[in-house]
């Protein structure tokens, strides 16, 4: 094996979840009605941008921000029941299009977005790991200002999914349905969410991941009330119900063994490379990819600098000035997609760059993905 | 903020989300459930949310004074140009003003610009640029099956057996079509015929791949219907019963055997013998096309050719089978419906016939509107030329970038006594006009947009006209109103919907609530019937389907002893059309950033280009300069050039040559020569 | 928390032909304060704006040892580049930076030194060669090797003449394709090898250029018997944010920007060859 590229390998397989679903609850859970979220919410929201799960009149789910009026009514069409939404919550921290700054007349006005509350309420447990990744990527080396401050003030309620969506892996992937809670509790949760809510019927079980969940809690404690020992009983069932329900099974440790260990042959990625029509939907929509472009406009001396979403499988991303291009071949850059999230993030994090929600192949429209990609490379 | 709208790029209407920020687009996504899209966008439509924003976008109404631009209020843009219109009609008469409607605009704004036309300036001089790309469909399906749309769903492309695809560049052209017919070929073992003079992506999965030489389509056609006929694999009981003309269509293809087609077209003989058994024995087989049938003089010809082929083999009237002609712009199937034409009314009602006039009339509460058929397109550049016509007014075309022969068009412009220009962005033909008026983006306004597949649905305002520009039905509304007709004014655009369905049988039962929430396909007479997936079930739209024979002609422009290439244009996946939006996405102009020529690298060799090196490529009509790209997509001999580039316009070379009936131009082919600079 | 892409302007005190298609700038940041404070390592790099027409990721090539202006040398290859080819002394740019690693002239005391570069590749060698003329005692042998493609595209014709004369220093350059005033050798820099002793035993080598210049270089350079983690090689990659966000410039697990732009020999071979490193 080729020595690996970073000076501390983590060691396979991937160390990120150790404790046994429902062990280790720290703090005595309660439980919250569901006949009362939505309260919990319209209170909530006083005080937080509140985003949640919203199923449009279309039948399509994605988080959107309640509205400052009529927010009964709005929550009609709350989501709290279907899996995760195409779209990843990674449209409310890392926007599609966002303004660096404007200028006129060489003045520079800088537009970082103001620090505020959100409470990002449904989240599944894959858009949690990969909030925490992404939050982390964000802080490393340099901070990014306009990201963190979109984020440094956030909740993170996780629902676990009761009947994940066919084309999700996460029981692989070790990133679902539901996360352990954690033993002792962090100013943010080790896990990632603050809150994690268990369907029981008529009411969620509701566990904790962090200080800030706790105190969330604290000052909505009209909504929650003690949890029975037969309700967390239920929750144990339930969630083995919900890591039954994930039926698609992928070897995720030994593909990423696989990949550190450069395993994968050229063909593989030429086979994926010719079918691919580079919409840029996989990574588009990837919870965890973060490239972006920055790009200026103007009309005479006023105008903006601007950053939007970018990715890595099209030709011009590493195009040179020159012409140079070091990822001309269409199958360098396919591969640069995977090996990223499966052996680079993996070998710098700990974190695979894959959370398994299975949006890649949900959102590609020549049924590629990254669940088909691993089940061809372990073979 | 989100919502639903539909991509503004092309005919296959994904259904996308725009999503807003305090008043910003920020972002475009697409719906899970939406019948085309299905949780997938090609990279247009990722990337639709960046040119909304453009610093470039039009805001304020221009008006020239000497040579330059000024800025204008509306009330004094509007005023000037319904006053200048109204006195060109009353000085010159009406037909000396013509019209040029959009396919990017909403159905409800070809309406009214139709409306506009011919109530108010009662000329029937308006068309749009479907004449230059799908012109020939709507004559020629119209004469073969009486309805000149595609016949079946995109939707069905998943079930089918087999497809044929002639002249379309289904993976870059329309991205979501070309990934189902992968889809099918790869997943389901789908047969897949490809016949292009070009190698386009498709042939990397067809198991039939025929390589005519550019613009002998009627040829090749012929000779597959030959060999059908010769081995008596026809439907024989589908051409007795629902067809008429089969004796002559017989007698015409006689002259067609293998052998001489393979001399017209040099696809070899064995090729065409198998291609043509495999259609005529699969039972789900569509055939699909777009310009590189149509934009040709014989355009016409060449899509009755296919309505003939798929008659005599029974696909017409099933599922996942048909004739399927893949419009280009997002709304160019709309613009057509809507009677942007010079010789219908919306819906393909005749302008001649006198009943329907007689229903205009009444419903538009006007006196004689006109029944002569107006000038199209091209025609009307020829006499805007001669003088002929004074004032024109356009409405989201770019016509000094995507008619052919640019360099006639324009003088064209120049020669006009009044242009205006209605359009999002200051486009090259806006350079020539007299008054710009600022319109707002499909982001901004509410309407429809009908896609290839007869798909009435719904755009969405998600933001505010950027600056002062207005949405174009409300334009042309203003406009009409001071022209001194009322019978223009609407609250909002579904009651302009409400008026289409009132007069048009086809989109009779449609209205914006039943649009909800991804639209209807037409035809859809009544508000109880639930539109139509597939068209001419059971009976053909005009009874029984029309065999009409077409023999094989050469096409106008060959290469010659000087110029000695094949060249032909068109569109890559990054951009759209004359790059107004695209080349204004960050993104999509990197991609592809210059104009480039395509050449086989055995015809470089011979002329010592290298890749990338500067050409000078000329044609009788004009030169362009540009870089060279070395691929084996075309065959040696021939060039092809993506139109969207202002900096080096291809259609300055392009031959205006027409088809007779059509009128739709040849882009497909013209000679020209390639020199080293 | 800072906004690092907030670009901060800076004044064109002086513009110096280079050749036809490249030029020096002098600059000063218009923030007196900034401009004082300011500092930097030889081997970085900045983000050059003009506001409206983008950025470029440019080397510094004057060196820190000598305060006041910073110095780029930039040619015009592109939309941005040539637009700042058309500046006059007193317009403004935009710079934000420093990024990247740098040359580390702490470890390499009282070694040899070798400086080879190919074309717009020795602007950001010259940041270190000048920093360490400014202490030519601590040093050991200076060469430098450079090439272009014709005399014209020499960068710093006379600051060359200069480098000469400092003691312990050998100045070697090439043409591709000389003209008729040029008298000195023609062909690839590699073809210098015949011209001087190359001794990597107790040597550094730091190398700038286009990437197949690179490859042959470091061939030489090994065959020279330099030691792979003593080739220090500057390499370019697409940019945009310098910060190790964007994601352009990775290759394999690394930055260009921030884990580089100057990687050892022994480093980029850990890199994943199929990413065409060199
Ligand atoms: C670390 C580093 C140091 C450099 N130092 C110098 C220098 O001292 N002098 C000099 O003349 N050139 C230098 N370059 C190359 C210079 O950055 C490119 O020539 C320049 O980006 C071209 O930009 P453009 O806007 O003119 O071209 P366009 O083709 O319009 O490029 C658009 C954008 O693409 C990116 N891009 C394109 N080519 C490159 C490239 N080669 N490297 C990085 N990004 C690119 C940039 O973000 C650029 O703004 C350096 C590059 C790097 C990576
Ligand atoms: S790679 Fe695919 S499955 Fe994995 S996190 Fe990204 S979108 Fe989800
Ligand atoms: S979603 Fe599919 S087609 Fe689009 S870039 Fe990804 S792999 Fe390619
Ligand atoms: S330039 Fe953005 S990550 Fe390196």
């Amino acid at each position: 094996m080729k020595k690996l590229h970073n000076s501390h390998p983590p060691p396979y397989p991937l160390p990120s979840r150790e404790g046994k679903i429902g062990e280790g609850v720290f703090v005595i859970p309660c439980t919250v009605k569901k006949d009362r979220v939505k309260d919990l919410l319209i209170t909530a929201s006083e005080e937080w941008d509140a985003f949640v799960p919203w199923k449009g009149p279309e039948e399509d789910v994605q988080f959107v921000k309640l509205p400052d009026e009529k927010r009964k009514n709005f929550l009609d069409r709350l989501s709290l029941e279907d899996g995760a939404p195409l779209i990843p919550p990674k449209t409310v921290i890392f926007p599609q299009l966002e303004s660096l700054f404007e200028f006129e007349e060489g003045k520079i006005k800088e537009m970082i977005p103001s620090p505020t509350k959100k409470l990002l309420f449904g989240l599944r447990a894959c858009d949690v790991k990969a909030i925490l990744f992404v939050d982390d990527f964000f802080k490393r080396n340099f901070e990014d200002i306009y990201y963190l401050n979109r984020t440094m003030n956030k909740l993170l309620v996780l629902v676990g999914c009761k009947t994940p969506p066919r084309d999700c892996f996460c029981t692989s992937t070790k990133t679902g349905p539901f996360l352990p809670v954690p033993r002792s509790l962090g100013e943010v949760g080790k896990e990632g969410f603050d809150l994690q809510l268990v369907d029981i019927g008529k009411k969620y079980l509701v566990e904790v991941g962090s200080e800030k969940g706790k105190e969330f809690i604290g000052n909505y404690q009209d909504f929650f009330e003690e949890a029975s020992k037969k309700d967390v009983e239920l929750s144990k069932a339930m969630k083995k119900k919900a890591e039954e329900a994930v039926t698609l099974k992928i070897d995720f440790e030994k593909a990423i063994k696989n990949f550190c260990e450069d395993k994968i042959s050229q063909i593989i990625y030429e086979k994926i490379a010719e079918r691919c029509i580079y919409c840029g939907g996989c990574l588009y929509i990837c919870p965890t990819c973060t490239c972006f472009n920055i790009f200026d406009g103007k009309k005479g001396d006023r105008g903006k600098r601007s950053r939007n979403w970018d990715a890595c499988v099209f030709e011009g991303y590493t195009r040179e000035a020159s012409g140079h291009n070091p990822r001309a071949e269409k199958w360098l850059r396919t591969s640069r997609r995977y090996e990223h999230k499966l052996k680079y993030n993996y070998l710098t994090t700990g974190m695979s760059g894959c959370v398994g929600c299975g949006r890649c192949l949900a959102t590609c429209p020549v049924n590629l993905g990254m669940s088909k990609l691993i089940q061809e490379v372990t073979k | 903020m989100r919502i639903l709208t539909t991509c503004i790029y092309c005919g296959c209407g994904c259904g996308l989300y725009l999503e807003s920020e305090s008043g910003k687009i920020v972002g475009s996504y697409p719906s899970r459930n939406h019948p085309v899209s299905k949780g997938a966008l090609c990279v247009k439509g990722w990337n639709a949310y960046e040119f909304i924003n453009s610093p470039d976008r039009l805001t304020v109404p221009l008006v020239k004074s000497s040579d330059n631009f000024k800025e204008s209020g509306w009330n004094e843009a509007l005023n000037l140009v319904s006053e200048k219109l109204l006195q060109i009609k009353e000085e010159y008469g009406p037909d000396s003003l013509a019209f040029l409607s959009s396919a990017k605009t909403t159905n409800e704004e070809n309406f009214l610009m139709m409306k506009l036309a011919r109530a108010v300036f009662k000329t029937n001089n308006i068309d749009h640029c479907a004449r230059l790309c799908h012109a020939s469909t709507v004559v020629g399906l119209a004469a073969t099956f009486g309805s000149g749309a595609m016949t079946n769903s995109i939707n069905e492309f998943e079930k089918a057996d087999l497809f044929l695809v002639t002249g379309s560049d289904t993976t870059e052209q329309h991205p979501l079509i070309g990934s189902r017919i992968i889809n099918a070929v790869v997943d389901r073992g789908a047969e897949l015929i490809v016949v292009d003079p070009r190698r386009i992506e498709l042939t990397k999965y067809a198991n039939i791949f025929m390589q005519q030489d550019n613009g002998t389509d009627v040829a090749w056609i012929n000779g597959m219907m030959n060999v059908i006929i010769k081995e008596r694999l026809y439907d024989q009981k589908y051409v007795e019963e629902r067809t008429e003309n089969f004796a002559e269509l017989k007698e015409m293809v006689k002259d067609y055997p293998p052998e001489k087609v393979e001399k017209i077209t040099k696809i070899p003989k064995n090729l065409l013998i198998q291609a043509a058994r495999l259609y005529a024995q699969t039972k789900k087989a569509m055939i699909l096309y777009s310009m590189g049938i149509t934009q040709h003089t014989t355009g016409t010809d060449n899509v009755k050719s296919l309505a003939n082929l798929a008659m005599l083999t029974g696909h017409v009237g099933l599922p996942s089978t048909g004739v399927n002609p893949l419009r280009g712009q997002n709304n160019v199937q709309g613009a057509c419906d809507l009677g942007a034409l010079p010789n219908v009314f919306s819906g393909y009602q005749k302008v001649g016939d006198k009943a329907v006039r007689d229903k205009f009339e009444r419903a538009w509460k006007v006196e004689s509107l006109p029944a002569d058929p107006g000038l199209t397109v091209t025609e009307i550049f020829k006499k805007a030329k001669e003088g002929k016509i004074k004032g024109l007014y356009i409405m989201g075309e770019n016509p000094a970038l995507s008619d052919p022969d640019l360099t006639q068009v324009r003088k064209a412009l120049e020669k006009l006594e009044f242009l205006v220009i209605q359009d999002i962005f200051m486009s090259e033909t806006a350079e020539y006009a007299d008054v710009v008026l600022p319109a707002a983006s499909f982001a901004e306004k509410d309407g429809t947009f009908t896609n290839t597949e007869r798909r009435v649905q719904r755009i969405r305002k998600a933001i505010e006209p950027k600056g002062k520009s207005k949405p174009d039905w409300q334009i042309l509304s203003e406009i009409g109103k001071r022209c001194g007709y009322s019978g223009i004014e609407y609250q909002d655009p579904s009651q302009i919907m409400d008026e289409i369905a009132s007069l048009t049988p086809i989109y009779g039962g449609i209205s914006y609530e039943r649009l909800e929430p991804f639209g209807l396909q037409w035809p859809c007479p009544a508000k109880e019937h639930p539109g139509t997936p597939y068209l001419h079930k059971d009976k053909f739209a005009k009874g029984k389907g029309s065999f009409i024979p077409c023999p094989y002609v050469a096409p106008d422009e060959l290469p010659d002893e000087e110029y000695n290439f094949a060249l032909s244009t068109g569109r890559v996946y990054w951009h759209w059309h004359t790059g107004t939006m695209s080349r204004r996405t960050s993104l999509l102009d990197r991609e592809v950033p210059g104009a480039y020529v395509e050449m086989h690298p055995a015809d470089a060799e011979q002329l010592k280009i290298k890749e990338g090196e500067k050409v000078e490529v000329s044609s009788r009509r004009g030169e362009i300069e540009l870089a060279v790209k070395l691929t084996k997509k075309v065959k040696e001999g021939s060039l092809f050039i993506p139109f969207h580039v202002r900096e080096a316009a291809a259609n300055v070379l392009t031959n205006p040559a027409i088809d007779p009936i059509a009128k739709i131009p040849e882009y497909k082919i013209c000679a020209a020569k390639v020199e080293k600079i | 928390m800072k906004n690092e892409y907030l670009p901060h302007p800076a004044r064109i005190e002086s513009i110096q032909r280079e050749s036809f298609d490249t030029q020096t700038f002098k600059v000063i940041f218009v923030d007196e304060k900034l401009a004082k404070s300011f500092n930097y390592k030889p081997g970085q790099f900045m983000e050059i704006s003009l506001l409206g027409m983008g950025e470029a990721p440019i080397s510094i090539t004057s060196s820190p040892s000598r305060k006041g202006c910073l110095e780029f040398t930039i040619r015009a290859m592109g939309k941005l580049t040539r637009a700042i080819n058309q500046l006059k002394r007193g317009n403004v740019l935009y710079l934000r930076g420093p990024y990247g690693n740098s040359f580390s002239l702490e470890e390499v005391k009282g070694k040899d030194l070798y400086f080879i570069a190919g074309g717009i590749g020795l602007p950001p060698l010259r940041s270190v060669i000048n920093t360490v003329f400014d202490k030519r005692e601590n040093f050991g042998k200076v060469k430098i090797l450079y090439g272009a493609k014709t005399p014209d595209e020499l960068c710093f014709k006379e600051e060359l003449k200069v480098w000469q004369k400092f003691p312990n220093t050998e100045l070697l350059l090439t043409v591709d394709t000389q003209d008729k005033d040029w008298k000195g050798n023609v062909g690839v820099v590699t073809t210098l090898w015949e011209k001087t002793a190359m001794d990597g035993n107790q040597a550094i080598a730091c190398v700038c250029g286009p990437p197949i210049m690179i490859r042959f270089v470091v061939q030489k350079l090994l065959e020279s018997q330099f030691k792979e983690k003593n080739i220090h090689i500057s390499l370019e990659r697409y940019m945009k944010c310098g910060l190790g966000k964007c994601g352009h410039c990775n290759i394999g697990g690394k930055f260009v920007c921030i884990d580089g732009p100057v990687f050892t020999y022994s480093q980029i071979k850990e890199l994943p060859a199929k990413e065409h490193v060199l």
